[in-house]
């Protein structure tokens, strides 16, 4: 399988997008990055998804995370607003968010260097990428690993189910 | 002096100009300046290991590491984090008073562990009943950083400074305890009274927010009941073992170090848990002192100073000790005072001996030290390890405080405190001796 086989369109985030939107994203299309677009849609970077959980915490409990069992139901829904009052460009410079240049595969490259890719960056995703640089989409690692089960004859119809949807496509087309 | 005592001490003042400009790893500095008097033939590879008056001083170091092994566990309890919220609660978040019933846990605290421990312990938790309350951290933390340093001045593993002064003064727990305690106790009292001056009659009480401290649950916050119980009966039988050295003769460092093991006993966790919570680069840092200040001793320009000053000081001893008070707290404030006490205290020692046995006056000079050393880390935000650590964590919290903000409200503290140490040594150890 190659990669512009397993290439999928995903939505994109602006610099401007504040952490609950981007977080709101996340949860829509199941992702577990997000690619940060600058405005003429050219990817810019990838931030994982576990760091834009990791926003809702106050550093003060990142230093102490004995303090998160201190939150009452109330005071924990309160932090999550938090999220609404920052930017990722914001976050970026800041430096509680973290993204890494995006890495990116050519569309004729195999599973292997997908993944290979993919590993060494520690990163959900990786940019589709052609010669002439085109940006393709996104490869993802839901759809890596669906490729990985097939290939080990662990296909089912879920796993085939994901290699054929592309999900932001689809529901934009919805 | 000789060439090699002259090179000696051009080389400590070098490696102190770059300890105090913190622009360099500590230890490293302090490694280098070590290895450049190794270099230069003032110290020696076998008096660096084994001399007790020129080495390493082993029991320091062995003192810190158990208390940092012990320490490192017993945070993992979550005991610190409930504490500061069941006072604040027990404060019915009344913004002052739980500004004091925080700074009385901090001095406390401080003076069983170490003040950047304590710090460290106490800041996030501070942030949080703030962030509750929609208060301004900034006084609370800079309360919290002095309340550290001073409640560390009582006992002799409260500072490094007092561990380093007992090392070589012969001074034990009990003595810290009996010398200090008492004027440490006069103030924080008079801290407190200060605290309110400075920043309490300021603050304002939000009914409606502190139903949001009220609704914390600290008690989740004790996330192995067990655990706490088991290394709680451990840090009484250290504490203990401080206590009892007249009778059983065992140094604080093993103490500590039988301590540390039976704490990884009953704890058991990975070996990472404890190991992370070492400060190896403080270690380092010490051992690389100890090695430069002990080449000192070695070449004499510490002998003849103490000469120098013996000549000048002559029977006023009383002026001395108060001006090694002044002096330290002077000092103290703008430089590290780990570095200042591992330099004097041999001096101290050359000047009148070990503390041991000593009449009052002699002895003055040690609590002296001690007091100056301790105190006037609060005069500026780099005077002691805990404000910087304070003020680095304020602005990762978006807090920041700036040199003079703290400052400000340092010098004034220090000031009093200080002053108020003036008429307790000429009490204590000159008219009612």
């Amino acid at each position: 399988m190659l990669a512009e086989t397993l290439v999928e369109q995903v939505p994109t985030v602006l610099r401007e997008t504040t952490g609950a939107e981007a977080a709101r994203v996340i949860a829509e299309y199941r992702l577990s990055g997000l690619v940060v677009a600058d405005d003429a849609g050219m990817p810019l970077a990838v931030i994982p998804g576990s760091q834009i959980l990791g926003l809702v915490l106050p550093e003060y409990v990142r230093d102490d995370p004995r303090l998160a069992h201190a939150y009452d139901e109330h005071g924990a829904d309160e932090l999550c607003g938090a999220l609404n009052r920052a930017t990722l460009g914001e976050l970026l410079e800041t430096k509680r968010l973290t993204a890494s240049k995006p890495p990116s595969v050519l569309p004729e490259d195999t599973l292997i260097e997908v993944a290979s890719v993919m590993d060494g960056g520690h990163l959900p995703l990786v940019l589709v990428v052609d010669r002439d640089g085109v940006y393709r989409g996104v490869v993802t690692m839901s759809r890596v690993l669906a490729a990985i089960a097939t290939a080990a004859g662990q296909g089912s119809d879920l796993v085939r189910s994901r290699l054929e949807r592309d999900l932001y496509r689809d529901s934009e087309s919805e | 002096m000789g060439v090699t005592a002259t090179i000696a001490l051009v080389v400590f003042a070098v490696v102190y100009v770059f300890i105090a400009l913190e622009k360099f790893s500590r230890a490293a500095v302090a490694l280098v300046g070590a290895a450049l008097m190794v270099v230069i033939g003032a110290a020696r590879a076998h008096d660096i290991f084994f001399s007790e008056a020129t080495g390493i001083d082993w029991n320091v170091i062995f003192l810190l590491f158990g208390m940092m092994v012990i320490v490192g566990l017993l945070r993992q309890t979550g005991i610190f984090e409930f504490l500061a919220i069941w006072s604040a609660q027990r404060a019915r978040a009344r913004p002052f008073r739980m500004m004091v019933l925080l700074i009385l846990i901090t001095a406390a605290a401080s003076a069983l562990l170490d003040n950047v421990t304590t710090v460290l312990l106490i800041a996030p938790v501070t942030l949080l009943l703030c962030e509750r309350l929609a208060l301004v951290p900034i006084p609370f933390l800079i309360a919290e950083a002095m309340a550290s340093n001073i409640g560390g001045t009582a006992t002799l593993i409260g500072d490094p400074p007092n561990i380093i002064i007992a090392s070589r003064s012969g001074l034990t727990f009990n003595d810290f305890l009996l010398h200090l305690a008492p004027i440490v106790l006069v103030l924080l009292a008079a801290f407190i009274g200060l605290s309110w001056l400075l920043w309490g009659r300021h603050l304002s009480y939000d009914p409606v927010r502190a139903r949001a401290v009220m609704a914390l649950t600290p008690r989740e916050t004790i996330t192995d009941q067990a655990l706490l119980r088991r290394l709680g009966l451990v840090l009484a039988a250290v504490l203990a073992g401080f206590l009892s050295h007249p009778l059983t003769g065992l140094e604080p460092s093993v103490v500590a170090l039988l301590g540390a093991g039976a704490s990884i006993l009953v704890s058991n966790v990975e070996h990472r848990v404890y190991l992370d919570e070492i400060e190896w680069e403080t270690l380092l840092f010490f051992a690389g002192l100890f090695v430069m200040v002990g080449a000192l001793v070695h070449e004499g320009v510490i002998g003849d100073l103490a000469n120098t000053v013996t000549a000048r000081v002559g029977d006023h001893y009383g002026l001395a000790s108060q001006g090694l008070l002044i002096g330290s707290g002077v000092a103290s404030g703008i430089v590290d005072n780990i570095p200042y006490v591992a330099t004097m205290a041999p001096l101290v020692h050359d000047l009148v001996g070990p503390a041991t046995g000593q009449a009052p006056h002699h002895q003055s000079l040690w609590w002296s030290l001690a007091l100056g050393a301790d105190l006037g880390g609060n005069a500026t935000a780099i005077g002691a390890s805990a404000n910087v650590v304070i003020t680095g964590i304020a602005k990762r919290n978006g807090h920041p405080i700036s040199f003079w903000e703290f400052t400000r409200y340092g010098l004034v503290v220090a000031g009093v405190t200080i002053a108020l140490c003036v008429p307790y040594i000429a009490l204590r150890y000159f008219v009612l001796a």
